[in-house]
């Protein structure tokens, strides 16, 4: 296991260097770190101040080596827009993200997994069909529409008809004025971009598990068990569903490591400065040194993440072997 | 110049019932108010508001800090400036002057001969909020840091200054230029976006690195606190010596999204919005549920968005075209497009803004209206005709010309499309190609390689800069690349009385000479403004105390007088 993992890391390594300079290369001959300071009026020193001190002079591998070598040394460098240290802009804007993820899968994998088997247990039911169509009405619902819908139906329109002293539930950031912690308030805050995460998450993994069910529900070893009298909710629950798992612990794994940098759109409308937003606000002012190591971060949670669905393998099913 | 710094203005505008403004104050000007102001605020509370953008950083002076929002929401109450811009009055009508600030006791005493200089005197009782006394100490080194600091966003105006006398009394400043040298826009220095720095603290010291993510002292009203991506608090000075503010705590809340942002409000998350004057917002805003807030519209704000030609190149290197180009363009209804639906629908009339209305012409370019007929006339005379197409052309060459602007600017976009018809229909064939603000303004422009752009002159201080934009000696293709004079606009005659307007110590001359350049560029038709960018303000009813626009320091300007409705 351990050489397996060493290995996979290994193989990282030339991947993220490869895909760092494209980024950086991309980044660079796109967007124009300067381009804020052109229309200003002392524009021509401001631009030739801010030319040398970013060192936009030397060539574009000079200045992604520059950045490489501080990165490796655990120097993630400096904003070009704010001038604050990148490492604590990244670690201050993944902790709000963090939280979305996890309340997000948790209350995803929980609905899709009972909507799932639910679906698989009750094939061509009227059940079966009423969450087939939601589901393929969640895949296809654009988060930022249904975003800003729950918005306008569960917070304004509550708040202004029914002549609310404040909402019921909140659409900005995590926490009230003056409030911390995990509590009421909390929740209230976070009720609604959960559920813009949730809609798209139940959606397609509840699909997954109830194919997942169907497969192994058809297995000969899950009639072999009925056979034998093994109570229903026994094989479905420990025969069945753990052998359906397999599968979506690969889905659920790297859906969530995508959502790292993923949360944009539900960021921006909530107005929670994670992740998400702070990748828009570095890329639309070419901020390169927040950017690459956004990347690099990003990337290296979608392959910690990619490890631990091979790892959780092998705890699901003790026949999978990793070498 | 462009509408950077202030990349993200929000300007306010609209009422029900409109104030027209008589003549002489430029017949675009459209302004309603409300009557928010007279409702008493209580002492105490929290006032959470809503605000569009967060700014880079907290070092106002360093490069890091280009946005208008930073300004808006924690200089203003915390960094001491010699003079405020303030409403010039509280009917709303967007007119804005300068004031000494709390700091100073009166007017600042300028001398012009032998060289300018200007003498301070500092409010005895004007103190930080660590009780050290803000002194001539701190001028001096706010000077030092705009002439000789490290990464510095705008030197304009502290080059020429020779020197800041402290040898009368640490209460008194006396600021000497160079000889030969002066500076007519005097009241913007230790001012505007600059303001006054703390010596006692800043000096020998890392300025940036203790500024930029925030700082724990004031010279204001207020003391802030960021909470990055998050918010900005403002809780009181208690050293503050005057007026102590209204309410406990402001709290900025950030929301970069529209659409939430008016959410927000409509659910009383936030108590005000100081939205951009975007197509969306407009359809906000007019698409209703407003009710229980208060709203104003100002389309007398500090920004024109205006046609700038490319006088250097054809087709536009005919004074003739440019003036039938005028006449092809029936401004009003494109305003009315735009902005009808807050109730602004005339064009503005002069490349100055409304706030620097008094050193230029407000109907400089109201003779330029639809009319074809002049169109043809003026085409006809400099030997044009027109092609099977409709299309003017002469010795073989077409009336064809492309329009740039930044991308993803709804607004801009929708105004290209109206002119794109307007223009074809007088004979014009105009097409569109946009960029990203960094190659438009980066490039484009300063290189001279474009026809015509449409972007907007946004001033940050009561006094034009028209130099800048049309003096011939800005002109980049003839010295050396520099100079912001991107329309190679090319009216000898006005020269000496733009400059004048910049340097001339005497406020009537510059007025005078203002003016009569306004008239000169419009006859030369340089650029033809367009529409005046309306400040939007929104606040619920719930809040209380004297609120109006300022399109120089931004809604909140006063908000130390805000509170919650008593």
């Amino acid at each position: 296991m351990l050489t397996f993992i060493l290995r996979r890391i290994l193989y990282s390594v030339p991947v993220l260097l490869v895909a760092s300079f494209l980024t950086f290369w991309g980044i660079r001959s796109t967007f124009d770190p300067l381009a804020r300071f052109r229309s200003s009026r002392d524009s021509a020193r401001l631009v030739a101040q801010q030319r040398k001190a970013l060192q936009l002079d030397h060539p574009i591998v000079w200045q992604w080596w520059h950045w490489l070598s501080g990165f490796v040394r655990g120097d993630m460098g400096t904003s070009w827009r704010t001038h604050e240290n990148v490492s604590e802009m990244i670690r201050r804007a993944s902790w709000p993200t963090l939280q979305l993820l996890f309340w997000g899968t948790l209350v995803s994998l929980t609905l899709a997994i009972g909507i799932g088997i639910y679906s698989a247990v009750k094939q061509y039911s009227v059940g079966d069909y009423a969450f087939t169509g939601l589901s393929y009405l969640g895949i296809a619902m654009p988060p930022f529409w249904f975003g800003l819908l729950a918005i306008g139906l569960l917070v304004t329109y509550p708040k202004t008809h029914w002549n609310l002293n404040e909402p019921i539930l909140y659409s900005v950031g995590l926490h009230s004025e003056g409030q911390s912690g995990l509590n009421l308030d909390y929740f209230r805050h976070l009720a609604l971009p959960v559920a813009v995460l949730a809609v798209q998450g139940v959606a397609a993994w509840s699909r997954f598990v109830r194919a997942s069910m169907l497969d192994v529900l058809n297995a000969d070893y899950v009639r072999t068990a009925r056979a034998k009298g093994v109570p229903r909710r026994k094989v479905i629950f420990k025969h069945a569903f753990r052998n359906a798992t397999i599968p979506l612990i690969t889905v659920v794994a790297l859906d969530t490591a995508f959502l790292i940098g993923g949360l944009l759109i539900t960021e921006q409308i909530f107005a929670i400065p994670g992740m998400g937003r702070l990748f828009l606000d570095s890329l639309l002012t070419g901020d390169a040194p927040v950017l690459l190591s956004w990347f690099v971060v990003v990337a290296i949670t979608v392959i910690i993440f990619n490890l631990a669905a091979d790892v959780l393998y092998g705890v699901a099913d003790p026949r999978i072997r990793v070498s | 110049m462009s509408d950077q710094r202030g990349s993200v203005r929000l300007f306010a505008c609209f009422a029900a019932l409109a104030v027209v403004l008589g003549a002489a104050c430029g017949s675009s000007a459209k302004q309603s108010g409300t009557t928010a102001s007279t409702v008493a605020p209580k002492h105490g509370g929290t006032l959470i508001i809503g605000a569009e953008q967060e700014p880079d950083c907290m070092d106002w002076i360093a490069s890091c800090a280009g946005s208008s929002w930073g300004t808006w929401l924690a200089e203003i109450q915390t960094i001491p400036f010699a003079y405020r811009t303030v409403p010039a009055n509280d009917k709303n009508t967007g007119e804005l002057k300068s004031v000494p600030g709390p700091v100073l006791t009166g007017e600042a005493k300028l001398a012009t001969t032998p060289v300018q200089k200007l003498t301070y005197s500092i409010a005895p009782q004007a103190v930080w909020s660590d009780g050290v006394p803000i002194t001539c100490a701190d001028f001096a080194y706010t000077l030092d840091q705009q002439q000789h600091g490290t990464d510095l966003y705008d030197q304009t105006g502290y080059l020429d200054i020779a020197k800041v006398d402290c040898s009368h009394g640490a209460k008194t400043v006396i600021v000497t230029w160079k000889p030969g040298t002066s500076y007519a826009s005097w009241k913007a220095l230790f001012s505007g976006t600059v303001g006054i720095l703390p010596s006692h603290i800043l000096k020998g010291k890392d300025r940036d690195a203790l500024m930029k993510d925030g700082y724990s002292w004031s010279g204001g009203p207020c003391i802030a606190k960021g909470n990055k991506g998050d918010s900005i608090e403002l809780t009181h000075n208690p050293k503050w010596w005057g007026t102590p503010a209204v309410a406990d705590k402001v709290v900025f809340k950030i929301l970069p999204d529209t659409s939430a942002e008016f959410q927000a409000f409509k659910s009383g998350q936030v108590l005000a919005i100081y939205p951009q004057p975007q197509i969306d917002v407009v359809d906000a805003i007019s698409a209703g549920g407003l009710t229980g807030a208060n709203t104003l519209y100002n389309s007398n704000t500090a920004t024109v968005e205006a046609l700038w030609m490319n006088n250097a190149k054809p087709p536009f290197n005919s004074t003739a075209v440019r003036q039938a180009l005028a006449y092809s363009v029936d401004r009003d209804a494109l305003v009315k497009k735009l902005f009808g639906k807050l109730g602004v629908d005339k064009a503005v009339n002069s490349l100055n803004p409304y706030v620097a209305r008094d050193y230029s012409n407000p109907d400089a370019t109201a003779k330029y209206h639809l009319d074809l007929d002049m169109v043809n006339k003026l085409m006809t005379g400099a030997g044009w005709s027109k092609g099977s197409d409709g299309v003017w052309a002469k010795s073989g060459q077409r009336a064809s010309f492309t329009i740039n602007t930044t991308t993803t600017n709804r607004r801009r976009e929708l105004t290209e499309e109206i002119l794109q018809q307007q223009l074809k229909d007088a004979g014009f064939e105009m097409k569109i190609s946009n960029m990203k603000s960094g190659d438009l303004f980066g490039e484009k422009l300063p290189q001279g390689n474009y026809q015509i752009a449409l972007y907007a002159n946004n001033l940050t201080a009561l006094t034009p800069g028209l130099c800048t934009l049309f003096c011939s000696k800005n002109n980049p293709d003839t010295h050396g690349g520099n100079g912001n004079n991107w329309s190679r606009a090319n009216v000898p005659a006005a020269d000496p009385l733009l400059e004048a307007v910049d340097n001339n110590l005497d406020e009537s001359t510059r007025m005078a000479d203002g003016k009569r350049a306004d008239d000169l560029l419009a006859t030369d038709m340089v650029a033809l403004p367009i529409d005046p960018l309306p400040d939007i303000l929104i606040w619920s009813k719930k809040l209380g105390g004297p609120i109006q626009d300022n399109s120089i320091e931004g809604m909140f300007w006063n908000i130390d007088r805000w509170g919650l409705a008593s």
